[in-house]
């Protein structure tokens, strides 16, 4: 214990830190411009200076630590001197522009020159001048008013690890710089806002369109965007969203946020939100009216139910919307149309991967708290890049990088190129031999654990493979696993959408078993476990207890009101067959867009396009709805509230921000036609259907609105995980296959873009503005191909177009191509197969041909 | 006193290693490698000896706070970014004596318990890179650096970093940033490199004449080493002399010889016979020495009790035809430049200073203007993150001092005397 | 990028040290060998060679004033200024180079012969003032010596 005395007052310490942080810790304010919560303490701006009794100057608090019987004063008549004199400094160089400067209400010289400075400066020398860099389209960076307390770059730096700005130049030359001096190219997650004291770097979105003190209001609420679910400020004026800020030491991001979470907003103002209800008349979807199109909807799905069974209906739930929505949405499927049919497209991933580890490991053997990464000794890196998938997931993984972990990559590093420590880059799709052996290896130093016999039993039969491991990294990667005392296992969906994906999964859970590790799922969307949660998954009710067994559907038959339809529920895929066959006739797709983001969305296109009857709910027109018999305009984020639970299993609040008329909530929407259907559903708020959610789901057991915004409702908050598990592990299946073509294609998952949303915000398509072939050196090398050039790349299924990209990140002969925008994405040249045992669709073995234009 | 630093540089071929042991080189180090580390370091705590870079702290307390640390590997820096102006002391050990630093770079790493030592060099002596790299070259061909060194158990690489062009590494910590591929900014303190060095590692940072003192200090002893020169702070001391004397060099003089007498004993005197207007006693940075001021001993207590410092004992001689202004404008405009923009005090502080001087060098100075000097003088003193700062105040202070006339005619006439008369 | 050599060359000298990023300096000095000065390219390539990011590197390189962050002349003369030679006669010095090779302080001169740099001490006082031609100390210049000397640099 340290004691200290900051002006009078006595604090004590529970461990080591600066004055400057003991004094912040007691809410005592010393100025400071270069010294931030986030980053580590630098001592240049010298403004900070305290007085410290029995020492004979004045000291810096930001690099002082604080000893115990420290007796410090942040004020006095002294320090105000050296203080004035520090900002006159600051000001001789510095352009008086406040009037001009958007940064002026919420610049932190400008305050400190209020409170300290003098009211008129000696200065009579010429200022120093350096250009206004209006190359960036995002950033506008102005470095005559830059303070050179390097805040930004120290953040672009040690904290978001991207190192794309650096100060250039010595002395009062130094000035903030991207690498090229022009546009940033960096990873634009605009961390460095944050941090700048001044109007050094602004945000070119709300260039000069509102002042700080013009703010109607701030409301806190969660991203819209990945699993991570950061948790972030709106700043609005006039009922419109002017700009999107995390706050520090809030939620599971504190006080970071990633590109699409700070600049993706635009897509709930634009233009092309669905305002009211479409139906389809004569081959056209024409205006309609809420009540003329719930009408037909209540009367086609009652009149399908009734003539072929509730069956043949299939419902599509969705990972954009809250735990609310989809609850009500399968309670729905199953009460009113009669059906089990209930999927998402988490099911080619997520979802996918999340059954298979529970059933292996447990419910909740994914649920691990992000921050634990940094904590990690180990962390082995597969699947997928998280530094794209879930941003500010990946900064964990750097920030452990920074502190000496080891960061074992298998596969592509993407992101972490510069941060990995191994890496082990198997021959294209023999992932699964090379993670066997890793596994076989393991287990053979950690022997049998015994807790999980049809693992120890299926370990045992792995032991009679020749294992492979003469790759490159193999062996380090396995030191690295055996000596590391605490190991995180981070794992992208890639390697679920594999005909042989079960085997890689069983692999990831091996490993996670013997290393009793902490096992994280990369998670593409907001919602995508609170989508299971909620019960949108066709074999079990909410809170994962599985509908097959008595006790549970009675339980839920008694709450709900009714029966249970008896029949199993079929998964997406066997959805989209069902259509194809024509035994599934009615399809309710609520905020999801299967014809584009499943892959071969051609031939899944066809499918829907046989169904008798098609609903589709959205905020946009997707390449579903326009082959919907009925659209039924939905709200959209900020728009309503809701819950959300993110990739940890943490709930939290998404809060209503702004007015919006024309559309319904998806919740309401989905009441009000269960209603007419003769299911009755009394919903008035989404705080009701959390009650009932809190009062059916064993998981969310007793959560109400009121402690989920107090934080920290981490699963299983109340409730209690299902202690019973499969008996065994579903039999391996091999594939057999030869892959020995020059190059692959495979799905790029970009850091700036994720679909129907990020496509429609105009930040990020300035940024990323059309998708790009992706090519690592040596493919590039092979087929003479240079950044920029036009090449056409062609499977078995067609052609598309498109501008190359070399990363040298890429290190195989797969080549990437995006499914993020409009038109053509990559899911409409891809074939696929189904892993037998999770349903997920396998997509590799895409043979391309590419050829230069 | 025979010269021991610079023994043999009349030699051309000095820098060879058969040149050098022929003269008794790397005995020492053999002498050395005989005796228990503890042994030499209290050889080293006898001699006395400080540190040549400018602050004069005493070496045995630095490597005994090296030592202390538990921490491995250690590291061995030898500062050869000689960039003080004014000091031109180490080159010649470096481009003629080089065998000396490696030998006393490898007895220091074996007191220490160093096995990697480098030798930061600054960008503007090509020359010496290449001459040091072929001597660590045969000093390693001689297993007098690499493995087991001459059979003693004893491990010590060696390898020469260049810099490249930043006063500011002549800062331990801002050395060593720069060593690890960084921009040479200086590091907060504490930790002290002793314990969180480069690399995060145990470090020491001795100067060229520092580590070149350890061969004598093991051929005379300590004992007998702390009897040369000044009683505080012994040994033999390089001094640079430069500007307007007869005979300009460097002097290889005991600690604490008289400043006078290195002007007019052993430089002889002021060139062409003019008469002596001011002395800038240890490299720029050091506060000027009227012409009246140099009866002063040169060593770590002597300067500092007379107003300056030893700094890097680069004696800078003025004569009455140089502009005591231009001088200090043209002081600014080095520190302006080597500011590292770590800090406002010395980054903002510099670049005013600087400014003004200007003004009223080229005859636009105004009222006030001295005043305005003091005043931004007085925000950056102990204010700066590093001494460079200060040093840049020192000397305006210095110089108004004892040329406030000067400034004043300068303001009042609106043009620079000297500078015409030119 | 480089070729092999100079990439064999870049990991020799990484050898000389426990991490990568240390090697930058002598990486940079390489890449200014082998591209005249560090240009964007020069330092992309050395960022590449060391698995550093550019920006890094680029703010590396901008610290130190004795790389080249622009093409220079076939020679480049650093003559110094600072205090000891300027008192000795240094700034006649630049005033002769501009009258009579056409080369003003940081640029180069239109025939490309040469480029001067003005230096802060290369430690030459003794013997002020003084300058290094490429890599090459003249010292105790007059104008005089310094046209014989400049002859030999074409």
């Amino acid at each position: 214990m340290i004691t200290i005395t900051i002006n009078d007052k006595e604090i004590t310490l529970d461990q080591p830190m600066s004055v400057l942080e003991a004094s912040r810790q007691a809410g005592i304010k010393i100025p400071t411009l270069c010294n931030h919560e986030i980053l580590k303490p630098y001592g240049g701006c010298r403004l900070c200076v305290v007085e410290v009794e029995r020492m004979p100057r004045l000291q810096n608090s930001c690099t002082l630590i604080a000893a115990d019987g420290m007796v410090v004063k942040t004020e006095s008549d002294v320090i105000s001197e050296v203080r004035r004199g520090i900002l006159e400094f600051l000001l001789i160089n510095h352009p008086l522009d406040c009037p001009y400067c958007d940064k002026a209400g919420e610049c932190e010289l400008q305050d400190l020159v209020n409170k300290y400075g003098a009211t008129a400066g000696r200065y009579k020398e010429e200022k120093r001048k350096v250009p206004e860099s209006r190359k960036d389209q995002i950033f506008a960076r102005n470095m005559e008013r830059c303070v050179a307390c390097t805040r930004c770059v120290r953040m672009c730096h040690d904290v978001q690890g991207s190192s794309s700005i650096a100060m250039i130049g010595r002395g009062g030359h130094t000035r903030m710089e991207p690498f090229t001096a022009e546009s940033f190219n960096c990873e634009y997650c605009g961390n460095c806002l944050t941090v700048c004291p001044v109007g050094a770097i602004l945000s070119r979105l709300n260039m000069h369109s509102f002042r700080p003190w013009q703010v109607d209001k701030e409301v806190e609420t969660v991203c819209s965007y990945c699993g991570v679910g950061c948790s972030l400020i709106a700043q609005v004026r006039d009922d419109s969203i002017k700009r999107v800020i995390p706050k520090l030491g809030l939620g599971v991001n504190k006080g970071l946020l990633c590109s699409r979470g700070r600049f993706g907003y635009e897509y709930i103002g634009s233009e092309e939100r669905l305002k009211t209800p479409l139906v389809k008349k004569d081959g056209e979807l024409v205006q309609s009216t809420w009540s003329e199109a719930l009408g037909i909807v209540a009367d086609k799905l009652t009149e399908i139910s009734k003539v072929n069974s509730g069956s043949s209906i299939a419902g599509i739930a969705s990972s954009r919307c809250s735990n609310e929505d989809n609850y009500v949405f399968q309670k729905f499927m199953r009460m009113a149309c009669g059906t089990n049919n209930i999927d998402s497209v988490s099911r080619t991933g997520f979802a996918a991967a999340q059954k298979y580890f529970e059933d292996l490991l447990g419910q909740g053997i994914t649920g691990n708290m992000v921050d634990g990464l940094k904590h990690s000794e180990t962390i082995l890196v597969l699947g997928g890049d998280p530094t794209n998938v879930n941003p500010v997931l990946g900064l964990s993984i750097r920030q452990a990088a920074r502190d000496g972990a080891n960061i074992v990559v298998i596969g592509n590093a993407g992101g972490l190129e510069k941060f990995k420590t191994v890496q082990v880059v198997p021959h294209v799709f023999e992932e699964a031999e090379v993670l066997e052996s890793l596994l076989l290896a393991v287990s053979k130093e950690k022997g049998v654990r015994g807790e999980r016999p049809f693992v120890d039993k299926e370990l045992r039969v792995l032991a009679d493979r020749a294992p492979k491991t003469d790759v490159e990294g193999f062996e380090e990667a396995k030191k690295a696993l055996l000596e590391s005392g605490s190991t995180s296992i981070v794992m992208g969906m890639d390697l679920v959408q594999r005909t042989d994906g079960h085997r890689l999964l069983f692999t990831v859970a091996g490993l996670t078993y013997l290393l009793e590790a902490r096992l994280y799922l990369l998670c593409e969307r907001p919602n995508e476990q609170g989508l299971i949660d909620a019960g949108c998954v066709p074999e079990m009710l909410p809170g994962g207890r599985p509908i097959n067994i008595s006790d549970f559907r009675a339980k839920f038959e008694a709450e709900w009101n009714g029966t249970l339809p008896e029949n199993d529920g079929l998964t997406i895929l066997e959805m989209i067959e069902g259509a194809r066959n024509h035994t599934i006739k009615a399809m309710y797709v609520m905020g999801e867009n299967p014809a584009f983001n499943l892959p071969d969305s051609q031939s899944v296109k066809d499918a829907l396009s046989g169904l008798d009857f098609l609903v589709v709910q959205d905020i946009f027109l997707t390449e579903t709805a326009e082959m919907a018999d009925v659209v039924l305009p939905a709200l959209g984020w900020t728009e309503k509230a809701g819950t959300y639970t993110n990739l940890e299993r943490r709930i939290q609040l998404q809060k209503k921000v702004v007015e919006q008329t024309g559309g319904m909530e998806d919740w309401r929407i989905i009441a009000e036609l269960s209603n007419k259907m003769g299911y009755a559903m009394n919903y008035s708020e989404t705080e009701d259907i959390m009650r009932e959610i809190a009062r059916v789901s064993p998981l969310y057991r007793d959560l109400s609105y009121n402690e989920i915004a107090q934080g920290n409702c981490l699963w299983p908050y109340h409730g209690e995980p299902l202690r019973g598990e499969v008996n065994e592990v579903p039999g391996m299946h091999d594939v057999d296959k030869e892959y020995n073509a020059d190059f692959y294609l495979a799905v790029e998952k970009p850091l700036f873009h994720s679909g129907t949303l990020s496509r429609r915000s105009e930040a990020l398509m300035k940024i990323y503005p059309e998708p790009l072939l992706k090519v690592g050196g040596s493919t590039a090398a092979k087929i003479g191909l240079q950044d920029g050039d036009r090449v056409q790349f062609t499977t078995s299924s067609g052609t598309i177009e498109a501008l190359v990209a070399i990363d040298d990140s890429i290190k195989d002969n797969r080549v990437y191509y995006s499914n993020n925008f409009r038109s053509g994405g990559v899911f409409s040249v891809m074939k696929f197969n189904i892993d037998k045992v999770t349903n997920a669709p396998g997509i590799e073995g895409c043979e391309v041909r590419i050829k230069k234009l | 006193m025979e010269n021991f630093l610079l023994r043999n540089i009349d030699n051309p071929n000095s820098a060879d290693i058969g040149e050098y042991e022929k003269s008794g080189g790397y005995k020492n180090l053999t002498r050395a490698l005989g005796m228990e580390a503890a042994e030499v370091l209290e050889e080293v705590k006898a001699s006395g000896l400080r540190g040549r870079g400018g602050a004069g702290f005493p070496t045995f307390m630095k490597w005994n706070f090296a030592k202390a640390d538990p921490k491995f590997p250690k590291y061995l820096l030898c500062n050869a970014d000689e960039g003080e102006p004014g000091t031109f002391k180490d080159r010649p050990i470096l481009e003629k004596n080089p065998h000396l630093l490696i030998e006393g770079m490898a007895i220091s790493g074996y007191v220490l318990g160093a096995e990697h030592g480098y030798i930061y060099l600054r960008g503007e002596y090509p020359a010496a890179k290449d001459i040091l790299e072929a001597a660590i070259k045969q000093a390693y061909e001689k297993n007098l650096l690499g493995d087991n060194i001459l059979g003693k158990g004893f491990n010590f690489s060696l390898a020469v970093h260049q810099g490249a062009g930043a006063y500011i590494c002549g800062e331990e910590t801002a050395l060593i940033e720069s060593l690890e591929g960084k921009k040479g900014q200086p590091r907060t303190k504490p930790p002290f490199p002793v314990n969180v060095g480069v690399w995060d590692m145990p470090t020491i940072v001795n100067n060229v004449e520092t580590l070149s003192n350890l061969p004598l200090i093991m051929e005379i002893g300590g004992e007998a080493y702390s009897k040369i020169g000044s009683e505080e702070c012994p040994g033999p001391k390089l001094f640079c002399v430069s500007g307007f004397v007869e005979k300009p060099g460097v002097y290889e003089l005991p600690m604490g010889t008289n400043l006078k007498d290195i002007i007019y004993k052993h430089c002889g005197g002021i060139k062409n016979g003019g008469k002596l207007k001011a002395v800038i006693p240890g490299g720029i940075s050091t506060p000027v020495f009227p012409a009246d001021g140099i009866d002063c001993a040169m060593d770590f207590v002597a300067v500092p009790k007379a107003g300056s410092m030893l700094g890097s004992g680069a004696v800078i001689v003025m004569d009455e035809s140089v502009c005591m202004v231009k001088v200090t404008y043209r002081a600014l405009k080095f520190f302006e430049h080597e500011s590292c923009g770590k800090c406002v005090p010395c980054r903002e502080g510099t670049d005013w200073l600087r400014k003004i001087l200007e003004r009223i060098e080229n005859g636009f100075g105004r009222e006030g203007d001295i005043e305005l000097l003091l005043d931004v003088v007085k925000v950056m003193i102990g204010r700066t993150f590093c001494p460079l700062g200060d040093g840049a105040a020192g000397v305006v202070t210095a110089m108004i001092k004892h040329f406030r006339n000067e400034f004043e005619e300068h303001i009042s006439t609106r043009k620079c005397k000297l500078s015409e008369a030119n | 990028m480089f070729n092999d050599t100079v990439i064999n060359e870049i990991n020799e000298i990484r050898a000389k040290y426990p991490d990568r990023k240390s090697a930058l300096l002598p990486a940079l000095y390489v890449a200014q060998r082998e591209f005249g000065w560090l240009s964007q390219e020069a330092m992309e390539s050395v960022a590449h060679a060391l698995n550093l990011p550019a920006a890094f590197v680029r703010g590396t390189a901008s610290f130190y004033s004795m790389f080249k962050h622009k093409p220079v002349g076939r020679n480049v003369i650093q003559l110094c200024t600072n205090v000891s030679c300027m008192i000795l006669g240094a700034e006649k010095l630049v005033d002769f180079l501009k009258t009579k090779y056409g080369v003003e302080p940081n640029a180069t001169s239109e025939d490309g012969r040469f480029s001067l740099v003005i230096m802060e001490c290369i430690g030459a006082c003794g013997t002020a003032p003084a300058m290094l031609v490429n890599t090459d100390f003249h010292e105790n210049l007059t104008e005089k010596s310094l046209e014989k000397i400049l002859d030999k640099y074409k």
